[in-house]
């Protein structure tokens, strides 16, 4: 799909615009790529999206995800414009065979729990397993432990977040969706890393998100290093 | 019925010596994009008497794939052989209710569900104390559903968690498979005004327990409807699959999110004629405008593998263009209007999701391409193909589309039509003649216009339609079918009328006499033939 898809890029005028339909459309770029958010149903990743997106926080009912939604933004980097094509899956099980089938056409995958669902942290390693499996060798990943406002419902403490993290050498940070914090961050780190790897010269260090974000990140309340 | 006290004359009609006119159908075409249907010519009855033999032509799906590029196929084949083996496994406590041995003598169906759930009698669950059955609340509901697998394990209840409900489930599962023992199949109880209708399909038994206007087969429509739509979320194969590999699976884990499906399909099947027809609705555009729209679709939507486009606006179709040798079946549309309706993230961005549609082929999933094409989220385009990598390509086509419809005032035309609502009765200058179902069979289409008064309320609209099922019921009644009905209720008259070519349910008002009727029928098809063009789609344009 990554080569029907850039072909079909290329082939269609005007060269390096987005088609009219979505707000940051007409916009031009230089570098594109692809993000997917997966994790279990509930843990946030459309309002994580959405708050990315439009500034928003979703609130009152839960909508669900029903297969994949497809959203872009152009983000600037250091004054290159890289436009993120954004992959938001349903998170319930059914989807699952059919959302990983996409994992190897992505360049970055953030994977969600919620704070306050154990079970949903339980599940990361099944998902980190899956992304071993179906992913490309050289995909972002960044654990992110959504929810982070939720101080009183909290179940899962931000250093056990950091272990899994670690133990599978993958980038970590908290977020919330609700009050905007590292979200930003989390979706910039991955365009910054992209941009990195295309523009690096052989030379130069290589981009290490993990402790890109770690220098970046704020933390919530007062149990954060 | 409500009023069943009521002085029903109701009497076959003698087409010749009351001259209703049969002239051609109104809305008919030699050439639909609909498979045409017969009201309950859905339910195979004979899958009720045993268990449902599947014949698999190998499946369309494969078909087209096939035509297109043979490597794909095997590779579509893998995938869903992963889909079932797919990982992850935390089972949930299984077996709680195999073997429901027991035989239960009932005298009273009702009350024998009673007592196995009374902790009194009943068997086990002491540390789950607010049953849901014992609630009045749950107890007064109009129509429940009950949808288990044949080793009983729930899987869906329309009103109540099902694990509080457990037991019940295992009471109708024990009375299944007491029915089978003995090479037999139950198909429905009538209790008191409760009738308790039974669907049992391979792996899943669906259960309706409605005191409501619904008969038998108007039920057993409804869990057909229910039991494709967990097709459609799972496909026929990986039910198989599943059950295949464990017996005693727990199905809510894959339909997790998507119980909001049936529900949905559920409330729709209560207000809208379209289910109890087999037909669908379409919004009425002058057909020149609908050409338009069409072919703007068939110009900018050549894509290989696309197999259905579809414009649908407020549940109503715009326009369908398809493959040239497949036709969509009007359950298979219900389907997917029932999937936008009930889904809301489809309105905040583009969405590509999989979808069974059992009708055309139940072993596997078509991929839908889902956005709406207006601001106010009201006209939705649905591309459906065979091609899982084809997002960007029918992304792209999508917005041809739009540019083609804003450009030539073709949203304008579709805004046009759903503020306007249909149109009025009095469109038809037919007096006494309150509301009318008008279906044309061969198309598999409908029209009827707005409620008006006295249909204004909801109560008052429960009762029309109750009595457009009841007309419906009786004559499509399998012991007895009749080709016309004319019926004095209490408040109103009915008139219902099926030929080869049209089925009609007409309401007039109470004091209308057998010969008014007659005439304003006649008048009404005129009108209708007047408007077929407007009110049908009469031709199938194909890519």
């Amino acid at each position: 799909m990554k080569d029907s898809n850039s072909s079909t890029k290329d082939s269609h005028p005007p060269n390096g615009f987005a088609r009219k339909g979505s707000s940051t459309s007409t916009e031009v770029f230089d570098n594109s790529c692809k993000v997917m958010l997966i994790g279990d149903s509930g843990s946030g990743k459309t309002c994580l999206l959405v708050r990315f997106k439009d500034g928003a926080f979703l609130s009152g009912s839960f909508i669900s995800t029903v297969g994949i939604d497809f959203r872009n933004k152009v983000v600037d980097v250091d004054g290159t414009k890289v436009k993120l094509q954004i992959w938001d899956t349903a998170g319930q099980e059914r989807f699952r065979s059919i959302t990983k089938a996409y994992y190897r056409d992505a360049n970055a995958l953030l994977l969600l729990y919620d704070v306050t669902n154990k079970t949903s942290f339980d599940n990361i390693r099944a998902w980190l397993a899956e992304i071993n499996e179906y992913a490309q060798e050289d995909v972002v990943i960044m654990l992110l432990g959504n929810k982070a406002d939720m101080a009183a419902e909290r179940v899962i403490r931000r250093e056990e977040g950091e272990k899994l993290a670690k133990d599978h050498n993958v980038a970590f940070m908290e977020t919330s969706a609700k009050t905007g914090m590292n979200v930003d961050l989390a979706f910039m780190a991955v365009a910054r890393d992209l941009k990195m790897k295309k523009t690096r010269k052989p030379s130069d260090p290589s981009f290490n998100v993990a402790e890109y974000v770690t220098k970046e990140q704020q933390t919530s309340g007062c149990c954060g290093s | 019925m409500a009023e069943t006290g009521e002085a029903e004359q109701s009497q076959l009609l003698d087409p010749d010596r009351e001259e209703l006119i049969e002239n051609n159908a109104p809305g008919d075409s030699k050439n639909s994009m609909l498979i045409a249907s017969d009201s309950f010519e859905n339910i195979d009855i004979d899958c009720v008497e045993e268990f449902e033999i599947r014949k698999h032509k190998g499946g369309l799906i494969h078909e087209i794939v096939k035509q297109t590029s043979k490597e794909e196929q095997d590779e579509v084949a893998k995938e869903n052989d992963d889909q079932i083996s797919a990982k992850s496994d935390l089972s949930i406590g299984e077996d709680s209710s195999e073997d429901q041995g027991e035989v239960f003598e009932t005298k009273d169906i009702a009350e024998a569900l009673d007592e196995s759930v009374n902790p009194g009698n009943g068997p086990i669950v002491p540390h789950i104390t607010d049953e849901d059955v014992n609630s009045p609340e749950w107890r007064s509901q109009r129509k429940h559903i009950f949808i288990f697998s044949d080793s009983g394990k729930p899987v869906y209840s329309r009103y109540g968690n099902e694990d509080k409900l457990v037991t019940i489930f295992g009471v109708m599962q024990a009375l299944v498979s007491f029915i089978q023992v003995s090479g037999d199949v139950i198909r429905s109880i009538i209790a008191g005004e409760h009738r308790f209708v039974f669907l049992i399909r391979e792996h899943l038994i669906l259960v309706g327990v409605s005191n409501g206007t619904d008969s038998t087969q108007q039920m057993l429509m409804q869990l057909t409807y229910l039991y494709n739509q967990v097709l459609s979320v799972l496909t026929f194969t990986s039910l198989q699959k599943i059950y295949k590999q464990r017996r005693n699976y727990d199905l809510r884990r894959q339909l997790s999110g998507a119980e909001k499906f049936l529900d949905s399909l559920l409330n729709m099947m209560e207000t809208e004629p379209g289910f109890l027809l087999g037909a669908v609705r379409c919004l009425p555009l002058e057909s020149t405008v609908r050409d338009m729209i069409a072919q703007s679709i068939v110009q900018h939507a050549k894509v290989k593998d696309l197999v259905f486009t579809l414009i649908i606006a407020n549940s109503q179709l715009v326009t369908l263009v398809r493959m040239k040798k497949y036709y969509l079946h009007p359950m298979d549309l219900h389907i997917l209007i029932n999937l936008i309706n009930a889904a809301e993230s489809f309105k905040a961005a583009e969405s590509w999701t999989p979808i069974c549609l059992p009708k055309f082929d139940s072993s596997g999933f078509l991929q839908a391409h889902i956005s709406y094409l207006d601001e106010s989220c009201q006209t939705c385009l649905i591309l459906l193909t065979v091609d899982r990598e084809s997002f960007f390509t029918l992304s792209e086509c999508k917005n041809r589309i739009q540019e083609r419809l804003v450009k030539y005032n073709g949203l304008q035309a579709i805004g046009d039509s759903l503020r306007k609502n249909s149109y009025s009765i009095q469109d038809c200058k037919i007096s006494d003649l309150r509301h009318f179902l008008y279906k044309s069979k061969s198309t598999a289409q409908y029209t009827s216009p707005e409620l008006e008064a006295p249909y204004l309320t909801q109560p008052e609209q429960e009762r029309l339609f109750g009595l457009y099922q009841f007309l419906h019921q009786r004559i499509h009644s399998l012991s007895r079918p009749l080709k016309i009905l004319y019926h004095v209720g209490p408040y109103e008259t009915l008139l219902g009328w099926v030929t080869q070519g049209f089925e009609l349910y007409a309401v007039f008002g109470p004091l209308v006499t057998k010969t008014l009727a007659i005439t304003a029928i006649n008048k009404l098809l005129a009108w209708i033939k007047r408007e077929e063009n407007r009110l049908f789609i009469m031709n199938s344009v194909t890519f």
